[in-house]
């Protein structure tokens, strides 16, 4: 086998000449180029990574300042929120308060409305029952709307505090006594009989005749009445009624009343 | 046919005769330089065909060093893939007729083998100085020395061996073939030729990475070149 030690040689110069050509025409180049790319591509992506980082530092960011807007928010609700609330206690509170007073008006009125209709029921109740105790008077007999009567304005007087019955019928005054009707002589002398006997001293007497006391007497003084009649305990029977929690009211005997 | 074997001058530049594949090669160093010349005149960032092929190509050959030698592709980039790109260039040649591929005479192959012999001594020199170098021969052993030098011999004359017996033997059957058959028949051996041309061209390229990967390593070559079986 023969080599051709010229030929070798030569190729192999060649073969380094040609190492140098395509590094400096093509390896070199072409390898700069990729990595000016690759360069750049990592330039792009750091400018990326910080460009997100930034932005997540910014997302951060608003999301503090969301939630320092939501933390405002429920503050402002809440307060607002307790303001609304004392405000409507308030409100409630005034609104109520002025219902009380208005109840309390309405129930004043009306107590006051049922105070007088009861007086006015009553007067008219105490006109209606003297209506009807005169008409049944009228059926009894005359003298019985006078003598059952003279025991107990006797009485009555007799009761008197003693300061009150020693001005009765002082200085020769005469004792004036209201009478339903005109009183006869007889009945004249027992009241007078009766009266200065509860007096403890004689008394003159004047009689006063006066339907309104439907039947019975009524001594009219100064200072004191003393009344036993049917007017008189209709009338008080009418208070007892009207009076809140009254009971049935007892027939007085007589009755005084100091002026 | 002339046998490959033999070389005939084509012209004398003054004592040093130039031989066919002498002139094959100065044809391809031309194209080559001129072709990337003009391919790499304007690259660009935002790559056309052309350019993005060539870089496909670079990352390839960057990605096979890097893959092989274990090391930054960008020192043994320009050796490595000249390597690869003249032989592969040099492989198809055969299919031009009448062209003679410069791998099917000894002598560019053993310029070759030569240039990589030495580029591992250098290199390995360079990354583990001259004493770190020698060391490596007597790894594991003082007595592995004599083997480890035969070794370094050996297989970069295999190197040599195999590229030529290859591109021979495809070129002495085409011819065979043409001589007896006729025109057309040596197409599909030639086709296969292309294929053969470009796994010989890796082949030699990865053998020269793996050679000089053991080199600039701190451990015996014997150790860590694995060569990949390249019979034909």
């Amino acid at each position: 086998m023969h080599i051709d030690w010229w030929t070798l040689c030569l190729q192999a110069i060649n073969v380094l000449v040609l190492v140098w050509i395509l590094s400096r025409f093509f390896f070199k180049p072409v390898a700069a180029i990729v990595a000016e790319r690759r360069a750049a591509i990592a330039q792009a992506l750091e400018d990326a990574r910080k460009a997100r980082v930034q932005a997540e530092a910014e997302q951060e960011k608003a999301q503090q300042a969301a939630a320092a807007i939501a933390a405002s928010h429920a503050d402002v609700l809440k307060k607002a929120e307790l303001e609304a609330k004392a405000e409507t206690d308030a409100i409630l509170g005034s609104a109520r308060a002025a219902a009380d007073k208005l109840r309390e008006a309405a129930a004043a009125d009306i107590a006051r409305k049922r105070q007088s209709d009861a007086a006015a029921l009553a007067d008219q109740a105490s006109r209606l029952a003297a209506d009807i105790a005169g008409k049944l008077l009228s059926r009894l007999p005359d003298e019985s709307r006078i003598t059952g009567f003279v025991p107990g304005l006797a009485q009555g007087l007799s009761e008197l505090p003693e300061t009150v019955r020693r001005g009765v019928g002082a200085h020769g005054a005469p004792l004036r006594l209201k009478a339903a009707r005109a009183l006869t002589e007889a009945e004249t002398e027992a009241c007078h009989t009766e009266l200065s006997k509860a007096l403890g001293r004689p008394v003159d007497i004047l009689v006063e005749v006066a339907p309104e006391l439907i039947a019975g007497l009524e001594i009219d003084m100064p200072h004191a009445v003393v009344r036993n009649n049917f007017r008189a305990d209709l009338a008080r029977i009418a208070a007892a009624l009207i009076a809140p929690g009254a009971k049935q009211p007892e027939l007085p005997q007589s009755g005084q009343e100091a002026r | 046919m002339n046998s490959p074997l033999t070389l005939t001058p084509l012209f004398h530049l003054g004592p040093v005769p130039v031989t066919t594949p002498v002139a094959v090669t100065w044809v391809i160093m031309l194209v080559l330089g001129v072709a990337f010349y003009l391919a790499t005149r304007r690259l660009q960032r935002i790559p056309s065909t052309a350019q993005a092929i060539l870089e496909t190509v670079v990352s390839a050959i960057d990605s096979q060093i890097a893959e092989t030698m274990q090391a930054d592709p960008a020192r043994y980039r320009a050796l490595i893939g000249t390597i690869f790109l003249y032989v592969l260039a040099a492989n198809w040649t055969s299919l031009i007729p009448g062209v003679e591929p410069p791998t099917a005479h000894i002598e560019t192959d053993a310029a070759l083998a030569l240039i990589v012999f030495f580029a591992t001594i250098v290199y390995g020199i360079r990354a583990l100085g001259l004493l770190g170098y020698l060391k490596t021969f007597a790894e594991p052993s003082w007595v592995m020395i004599p083997l480890n030098l035969v070794e370094q011999i050996s297989r970069n004359f295999s190197l040599m061996v195999r590229l030529f017996g290859n591109v021979m033997s495809g070129v002495f059957i085409i011819g065979i073939i043409l001589s007896l058959a006729g025109l057309l028949v040596p197409i599909p051996l030639m086709a296969l030729d292309i294929l053969t041309g470009a796994v010989q061209a890796y082949i030699f390229a990865i053998l020269a990475c793996v050679f000089i990967g053991a080199a600039i390593s701190e451990t015996a070559p014997s150790r860590k070149i694995s060569s990949p079986n390249t019979s034909h």
